[in-house]
């Protein structure tokens, strides 16, 4: 068993959030730039205290994760799990490994990445898309387009490179948010 | 009449064109493209910096970029404004953009306290930690963009 779970985990803030009730005009607009469902999660009301990145950086978190076309939603979700356990974001890990859970009906795989990591990965595309990922995300400037040939032998076209290199990038930038801003709530049970 | 060509921090640094492979490329994920620049406008050249000032930034930002290993754009950062005075409050606001950077599990809420100890406000607090983790995320994307340029290169 690691410690990364399935299960929802919480997330307490560091400092005290913005009041939805009381939030500015600004504050508000830079709220619905965020993705519905979690625009008035704790997490966003924390950010909303900078209206300016939090408008901005929302919006490219849902173009991100959410464009049509290109990278498979999945294959988003698998890489932005791996990178939350390369970096120990318990509360990205779960959120992740659950809409990649979803998406595949294929709960067993995410479960088996969550025990044991990706080293005996079966599936090779899903192998080539974690080994990626672990690797721009331990040592970006190490990158190159050696790392970019196993993602080939899978398949993988320009722009869905492109998708998994902003979806890597991107949790870079979302699991210092959740770690430095707040802390994790974990299930009872771990 | 053609379009103008948008400014793109990420396009300057590679020497990348527009209309090259990974130039036309990038510009099928257009929103990408207008906010991580956007991102970076917000955090580094704000209209109104709050209590967090554009050199604080600019240093902020360079250390990152330095400490991730990307010459290149601390480089960048380093010309955005003029080095900050030495003060234990920049002493303590590098100390804190190491620790978010490279070792986020390790923070705890005694380090955001203790940025509210120094006079910064939530605001403040939110301006530095996202600006702190995006250059990360500018890390990354250079640094997959290299590795996609060098395989069109080849």
């Amino acid at each position: 068993m690691s410690r990364f779970t399935l299960k929802p985990v919480g997330w307490r803030p560091r400092l005290a959030p913005v009041k939805a009730e009381t939030a500015t005009p600004e504050q508000l607009a830079a709220l619905d730039a965020c993705p519905p469902a979690v625009r008035r999660s704790t997490y966003f009301l924390t950010l909303a205290h900078d209206p300016g990145s939090l408008g901005e950086r929302g919006a490219l978190f849902n173009i991100v994760m959410y464009a049509e076309g290109g990278l498979d939603r999945a294959d988003r979700e698998l890489s932005t799990a791996v990178v939350s356990m390369v970096n120990g974001c318990v509360y990205c890990t779960s959120v992740h490994a659950k809409r990649f859970s979803e998406l595949t009906n294929d709960e067993p795989a995410m479960q088996r990445l969550l025990d044991e990591g990706w080293e005996a990965e079966p599936d090779p595309r899903r192998k080539a898309i974690a080994d990626f990922t672990e690797a721009l995300t331990r040592d970006p400037g190490a990158t190159t387009a050696r790392h970019l040939a196993p993602l080939r032998a899978a398949g993988l076209d320009d722009l869905e490179i492109l998708d998994l290199i902003h979806s890597i990038a991107m949790f870079a930038n979302a699991n210092r948010l959740m770690l430095t801003l707040g802390d994790p709530l974990l299930p009872r049970s771990m | 009449m053609p379009d103008l060509p948008l400014p793109d921090l990420i396009e300057d640094l590679l020497g990348l064109a527009p209309d090259s492979a990974i130039g036309a490329l990038r510009r099928q994920r257009p929103e990408a493209l207008r906010h991580a620049e956007g991102a970076y406008r917000e955090l580094l050249l704000p209209a109104d910096p709050g209590g967090l000032t554009l050199a604080e930034r600019a240093a902020l930002a360079r250390h990152v970029a330095e400490r991730e290993g990307d010459a290149a754009l601390a480089a960048h950062f380093a010309g955005l404004a003029p080095a900050p005075e030495a003060s234990p409050r920049l002493v303590a606001l590098l100390a804190y953009a190491e620790k978010v950077a490279m070792q986020p599990e390790g923070t705890a809420k005694a380090d955001i306290d203790g940025l509210a100890a120094l006079g910064l406000t939530a605001r403040d607090i939110v301006a530095a930690t996202q600006l702190i983790a995006f250059v990360p995320y500018q890390v990354r994307l250079l640094a997959g963009l290299r590795a996609l340029m060098q395989e069109k290169a080849a």
